[in-house]
């Protein structure tokens, strides 16, 4: 097991976000939480990567308890998250922007006056995350000059470059084409591969990318686990797919399930 | 996108410059007055104090509106070394000025790196004030609001008590503290090129981000604090033989505005900006002040339009016109 | 024993009134705007020097003396219409900007004004010459006080109350409230955000002009009484909270108070324990007291 929420409570005064959620991730699984909008899934992405205390319940990664440590510090220790709302540095080139990451990973701000521009470990590092992404190319373009697309894939970039163990993305495909998002789902695949990333977590509400590419499925709806497991277990869930799904999907997935059943 | 040559280029360009202007600075006493290299010398030691106050503010994101503290320290450490400890060997003065003035910023940044914006900003212009009600009420060791003199150190063991005093300020004075300012400035463009220096940039544009990425904005927030505090106390320390008498004003929240001004006029997204800001503000100060004693209307009227139509400075200004000429 | 608290009291509250009106001024127009006005304390010897000048050519051209204050608050009062003037024509451009530029851009205020004033009143110190004392003394407990600061203390918190009453019952108040508070969806709910900026930084105006001209007459205008107001306005609002007006009252309390027993005990100390206080507030809860907001 590598990651662990423990009875997760948190509430803005009358109103609960999360009303004591408990699931375990284990080492291989590519893991989707889904639910409607206010379910409270950025805020339970917020209280597992320590930005937010719960107010009940604990976090624990590899063992270690990690409830509120704080973004810098989970870093250190493995965990990395990407954005819903892209959160970059507007005014990085794109390579500047990926060796944030690589220098407090390799722990290079010790020494105040080593040349950053000459250090060619870093900047080799971060050639090689930017090119896992297909970011390569646009280099020395400044990150406010990008696409939304590329600047989306830039902050999840980024997160990949710590080479954390466990990656949480915050809809990762959102503000997206259908056409592209699988190509994005793939070269998020094929770099958490690369990299050595042992497991994936990910907030998303495309149905098919979902089902397409998940391990398990935890269904969230005001702030409680409705449902917890493998794909074809939830789509056969009635409740789950109507509540969290909303009506149109839910023919869409019962057609799927019924086309495959024949 | 530039390629390879136009980068190389541009480089062979800058360095170029830098040292045309650098010898430029180095001869100016010999072709003009002793009233201009009097002037210079006075901006040498602003520039420094600049340079590293630009580290906190244009880097790190950090307005600091107390920290003219540090070039009082810096200054007063002088004046208390030459006259009450008739101890004039300047390069140990500058070390007790730096070790003060560290330790003294490594307490105050400790508690106001804590915060942002306008907290922070209120933050360090207590304490600018702090330790200005300091200064004025502790009369009997600091000299109260008349302050203190400051002897003539010597320079690198050489003692040049003989030499009539502007001689000494704009000839071997100068070149003291022209050299200081060439070493101080390279050191800083390490700093800045360094890895530190990126993630001071990165806690300037994103500081949440910045955290999510392994930066300790904290921590790294401090180290950018103590720095600036240091090379303030350096600038201090090299301007008070300079002006010969250091008082408490030098630590008053309107002086640490004129360092924020500086900064600002030449341009704080420049590296260099704040040493045009500073040889621009002196001698136009000397200029307007010549002509009206309202000098700081038009100071004011200055540093408003900058703030309001052109916020990077002069070197933005510089910068944007290059670009549009370009396209 | 009980005359000198009493004095240090009474003095202290009186310190507090004007404290109190500058304070509110500066509160209301970073609630509002968000914008930290380092030229209020400008404002307030402004206030002062103006209030100087009308009463004393009042006087001598025969009004009679002991209805200076009337003049005198109607000076404070209308000077503060010059707000609008630096409003529109300064502050508009920043308000998109981050809030340090803003600060920057009231400290350029702060040293145009400060010449402005230097060029018509010049440097020397003016004064009332004690046209204060015009409504006598009273004498509570063995303390004496002047009648004068006594009328100060009520009209400042009359403007307390009336403030109060606007904020909470009127619609102006709830409109101030709600573009404090969020301003975006006051924007979407269609409330003319442009005409609101320009009348609160006018009523933060009026209020600084008026502490001024409120607390000249038992004292004097020198060039340098802007400069060093604002940073006592600055320890009110830090104390209090900042945006809350709750917190410039107490503040103001505060301050006011602690300055008088220093000036009476340790005169050196003065200014020092302030500081102290600020430090030790920010550093603690740099909320203050009643402020709300992520810091």
């Amino acid at each position: 097991m590598i990651l662990s929420a423990e009875d997760l409570h948190k509430h803005y005064g009358e109103f609960c976000a999360l009303g004591g959620v408990s699931f375990q991730v284990y080492e291989g699984e590519f893991i989707s939480i889904i639910g409607p909008n206010g379910a409270g899934k950025t805020t339970l992405i917020n209280v597992l990567t320590g930005l937010l205390k719960p107010n009940q319940g604990r976090v624990f990664f590899k063992e270690m308890e990690i409830t509120g440590i704080g973004p810098e510090r989970l870093s250190r220790l493995g965990l990395a998250r990407s954005f819903q709302l892209v959160n970059i540095f507007p005014n990085f080139t794109v390579l500047e922007f990926l060796m944030v990451a690589i220098v407090s990973r390799l722990g290079k701000v010790k020494n105040f006056f080593s040349s950053l521009l000459r250090d060619q470990e870093v900047t080799e590092e971060a050639l090689v995350v930017a090119k896992l992404f297909g970011l390569d190319e646009k280099r020395d373009m400044l990150t406010k000059n990008l696409p939304q697309g590329d600047k989306k894939m830039l902050d999840v970039a980024s997160a990949f470059a710590l080479h954390p163990e466990v990656i949480l993305l915050d809809e990762p495909t959102s503000g997206v084409s259908t056409s592209d998002k699988n190509k994005i789902m793939e070269t998020l695949v094929s770099a958490s591969k690369k990299i050595g990333i042992k497991s994936i977590i990910q907030v998303e509400h495309d149905m098919d990318i979902v089902f397409s590419y998940s391990d398990r499925i935890i269904a969230l709806h005001q702030g409680k686990i409705l449902a917890d497991g493998a794909p074809e277990k939830i789509e056969k869930d009635e409740e789950v797919v109507c509540t969290v799904v909303g009506q149109k999907e839910c023919f869409k997935i019962f057609r799927a399930v019924l086309n495959r059943e024949n | 996108m530039r390629n390879r040559r136009e980068v190389t280029a541009l480089k062979s360009f800058r360095i170029v410059s830098l040292v045309v202007g650098g010898l430029f600075l180095l001869g100016l006493p010999l072709w003009t007055s002793q009233f201009i290299s009097y002037l210079m010398l006075t901006f040498f030691a602003y520039a420094i104090t600049v340079i590293g106050f630009n580290l906190l503010f244009g880097y790190t994101g950090l307005l600091s509106f107390g920290h003219a503290l540090f070039m009082a320290v810096g200054a007063y450490t002088a004046a208390f070394l030459t006259s009450k400890f008739s101890f004039h060997y300047m390069e140990i003065i500058l070390v007790v000025a730096v070790i003060v003035a560290s330790l003294l910023a490594a307490l105050i940044g400790a508690i106001c790196v804590r915060y942002i914006k306008i907290y922070f900003a209120m933050l360090t212009l207590a304490f600018g004030m702090l330790f200005y009600t300091f200064l004025l009420k502790f009369y009997y060791l600091t000299g109260g609001d008349e302050g203190m003199r400051v002897l003539r150190p010597y320079l690198l063991g050489f003692n040049f008590s003989e030499i009539p005093k502007m001689q000494f300020l704009t000839g071997s004075y100068y070149l003291y503290t022209f050299a200081l300012l060439a070493v101080l400035t390279f050191v800083m463009w390490k700093i800045v090129s360094s890895p530190l220096g990126l993630c001071l940039k990165a806690i300037r544009d994103n500081p949440e981000k910045a955290e999510y990425l392994g930066v300790s904005v904290r921590k790294y927030r401090w180290f950018a604090f103590v720095i600036s505090g240091a090379y303030a106390a350096i600038g201090g320390a090299l301007l008070a033989p300079a002006i010969g008498q250091v008082d408490p004003g030098l630590t008053y929240w309107t002086h640490s505005g004129t360092l924020v001004f500086m900064t600002l006029l030449g341009g704080f997204e420049n590296f260099l900006g704040p040493l045009i800001g500073g040889v621009v503000y002196i001698f136009l100060q000397d200029k307007v002040m010549s002509l009206t004693q309202y000098w700081r209307f038009i100071f004011g009227g200055i540093l408003a339009f900058i703030v309001i139509a052109a916020p990077g400075g002069i070197a933005g200004m510089i910068s944007s016109l290059v670009r549009r000429r370009k396209s | 024993m009980i005359e000198t608290i009493l004095n240090i009291l009474f003095s202290g509250v009186f310190n507090a009134s004007t404290l109190f009106l500058v304070a509110a001024g500066l509160q209301v127009v970073f609630g509002v705007q968000k914008v930290f006005n380092l030229a209020c304390g400008t404002f307030y010897a402004l206030g002062a020097y103006v209030g100087i000048t009308v009463v004393k050519s009042l006087v001598a051209g025969g009004f009679p003396t002991p209805l200076f204050i009337v003049p005198l608050i109607m000076a404070g009062l209308l000077l503060g219409f010059i707000g609008p003037i630096f409003e529109r024509g300064l502050i508009k451009f920043v308000y998109d900007r981050d809030e340090t530029f803003q600060l920057l851009l009231t400290f350029a205020m702060v040293m145009m004004i400060e010449d402005i004033i230097k060029f018509i009143w010049g440097t020397s110190p003016q004064t009332m010459g004690g046209i204060d004392l015009v409504y006598g003394q009273l004498n509570i407990l063995g303390a004496t006080i002047p009648v004068y600061n006594l009328i100060v203390i009520g009209c400042s918190f009359g403007m307390a109350i009336l403030i109060g009453y606007i904020l909470l019952n009127t619609k102006f108040g709830r409109t101030i409230r709600a573009a404090a508070d969020k301003r975006e969806m006051s924007e979407a709910l269609g409330i003319n955000m442009t005409w609101i900026y320009v009348k609160v930084f006018t009523l933060g105006t009026i209020l600084g002009t008026l502490g001024g001209a409120l607390v000249i007459p038992a004292g004097a205008a020198v060039s340098e009484m802007g400069v060093e107001l604002i940073v006592l306005a600055f320890a009110v609002v830090v104390i209090g909270g900042l945006g809350s007006m709750k917190g410039a009252f107490v503040g103001a309390l505060v301050v006011g108070v602690l300055k008088s027993i220093a000036i009476s005990t340790y005169p050196e100390l003065e200014m020092l324990t302030i500081y102290i206080i600020v430090i030790v507030v920010l550093v603690i809860k740099p909320q203050g007291l009643f402020g709300g907001g992520r810091v």
